[in-house]
């Protein structure tokens, strides 16, 4: 038996910095995987892929984007995550930093994948 | 980052002993500073301002934004980049001054072993805030200040803005916290240049970074109000002469360079003139360990959002976001493309870069400025200001030949 995956919901309602994010996925060449090479900043879709196109049109076959507010992002080691738990050694409880021996490691296994336990961030 | 003051006036030593033989074995440059593995970290905190400087590359406001991090959120990211080995962070902004929280984690991060250094207008240090800073583990300020007092109120969108810094600068020495003063070099302030120097080392300031405009943030509207390439040159002469005029005065002023690695290939054709071939090719030894352009390799920042960037000023483009995915885990996510080609971008140069006898000390210099103004991530620099002679080596050894030749 697998331990499920820990992951938690990651905000991503805010990752304008103040321009529109948009999340880049790229596929290298027909019958690769697509794979996400961070995100441009950018006033619309049409910038966006202008922009990534300029970053990565040399390279990929395929570009996709996705505005990164759209994206619902679940992870075994978000940010939020990391804090809260410092939030609650510093309350008292003493434990180390690294509460979980095992934390440097996704507790996910390939098999059970379908049915992560998600907590709320 | 370039310091003119090291390679053509600390060298001296190094560049006297360095014989045209030299690099048959026995005597080695002085100098041991190697590459740095991990990469200085800028933290923009916070993307509000007290100031609305038209320069700024992070489209700072003077509203506060949302999204920025907790100080929970703050003192987990500095976690982040201690477990990384990151070096150094750079407290920068908007202005990290107006965040409350700052003293503390500066105090974190130093306690966590990374090395805390600020970047300020310099408007906000009081002598108790400096104190605060220094006792909480700060190792250093730069305070940004673009012009004598008329142009440099102008260029920061307050009056007073030039006095308020430089209380801030005397706060700074005062209380014995190392302090630089950082000057964004255009063609609104290029005159006031030495005058600037000139005001602030009588003040008791000795470290000055003059830095290249790059095309991010509200610079990118400013590419105009660039220098040309042949004012670039000229006034990184001026900062060269300035800096051999102050040394021989016996007034050890240090001076750096920020944001143009052409810079490297110019003071070692300066080295040549003033001093000699020795000189010049301790001074090519030493910027080619120093490791030529550094972005996404030895410099790193994070926006207030959490935003990845390969450098301060390419806001426009994020390797990925820490509040998904460690700082670290990032950095060293090869499986980008982008970030495997500015890693290797030797192989990718292109025009006269391709060619280029300086490539290994200035590696194209800034990638984005290329970008920005021909959509070309790897052809020239359009602020590369070399002449041609001196991109291709012709009429006399070239530099990059080792010191055996």
């Amino acid at each position: 038996m697998v331990e499920n995956a820990r992951r938690s919901a990651v905000p991503s309602d805010e990752r304008g910095n103040p321009t529109p994010q948009w999340e880049v996925f790229i596929r290298n060449e027909p019958g690769d995987p697509m794979r996400h090479v961070g995100s441009v900043a950018a006033a619309n879709a049409t910038e966006a892929h202008e922009h990534a196109s300029r970053l990565f049109g040399w390279y990929a076959a395929d570009v996709w984007l996705c505005p990164a507010d759209s994206v619902e992002r679940c992870s075994t080691r978000g940010l939020a995550d990391a804090a809260d738990e410092r939030d609650t050694e510093t309350a008292g409880e003493g434990a180390d930093r690294q509460t979980d021996p095992e934390s440097d490691e996704p507790r996910v296994d390939e098999e059970t994948e379908g049915s992560p336990e998600v907590r709320d961030a | 980052m370039i310091s003119i003051s090291k390679l053509l006036c600390d060298l001296d030593a190094e560049g006297d002993g360095l014989r045209y033989d030299a690099a048959e074995g026995s005597e080695k440059p002085q100098i041991t500073d190697e590459k740095q593995g991990r990469p200085v970290v800028v933290w923009n905190t916070t993307r509000r301002c007290n100031l609305y400087c038209s320069h700024c590359y992070a489209g700072a406001e003077t509203q506060p934004a949302t999204g920025e991090f907790s100080t929970a959120e703050g003192r987990a990211f500095l976690e982040q980049l201690a477990d990384y080995g990151a070096p150094v962070v750079l407290f920068s902004g908007g202005e990290p001054l107006v965040r409350e929280d700052l003293v503390e984690l500066v105090s974190y991060a130093a306690d966590l072993g990374l090395r805390p250094v600020l970047s300020s207008n310099g408007t906000l240090l009081t002598r108790e805030k400096a104190a605060a800073l220094r006792d909480a583990g700060l190792q250093y300020a730069g305070i940004s200040v673009d012009g004598l007092p008329e142009r440099n109120d102008r260029f920061r969108g307050e009056d007073g803005a030039f006095d308020a810094a430089v209380r801030g600068i005397e706060n700074c020495l005062e209380v014995g916290l190392k302090t630089g003063l950082r000057y964004t070099i255009t063609e609104a302030n290029a005159p006031d240049l030495e005058g600037v120097v000139d005001l602030l080392a009588e003040k008791g300031l000795d470290r000055f970074c003059f830095y290249h405009l790059d095309y991010g943030g509200r610079g990118a509207e400013i590419v105009d109000a660039d220098l040309s390439p042949r004012e670039k040159r000229a006034a990184v002469k001026r900062v060269a002469d300035l800096t051999l005029e102050y040394h021989d005065r016996g007034e050890e002023i240090e001076t750096l360079l920020v944001g143009n690695y052409a810079d490297a290939a110019f003071l070692v054709e300066y080295a040549r003139e003033e001093f000699g071939e020795a000189k010049a090719r301790a001074v090519y030894n030493y910027l080619e360990r120093n490791g030529g352009d550094p972005t996404g390799e030895r410099i790193a920042d994070v926006d207030y959002q959490g935003n990845v960037h390969p450098t301060q000023f390419w806001q426009g483009y994020s390797l990925g976001n820490v509040r998904d995915r460690p700082f670290g885990e990032i950095w060293e996510d090869e499986s980008n493309p982008l970030l495997e080609a500015l890693r290797n971008r030797e192989e990718r140069l292109n025009g006269k870069c391709a060619d280029c006898q300086y490539q290994s000390i200035c590696r194209g210099a800034s990638r984005l400025r290329a970008l920005a103004t021909t959509g070309d991530l790897f052809a020239p620099d359009p602020q590369c200001y070399l002449r041609d002679e001196e991109v291709r080596g012709e009429g006399r050894r070239s530099a990059s030949g080792g010191a055996a030749d």
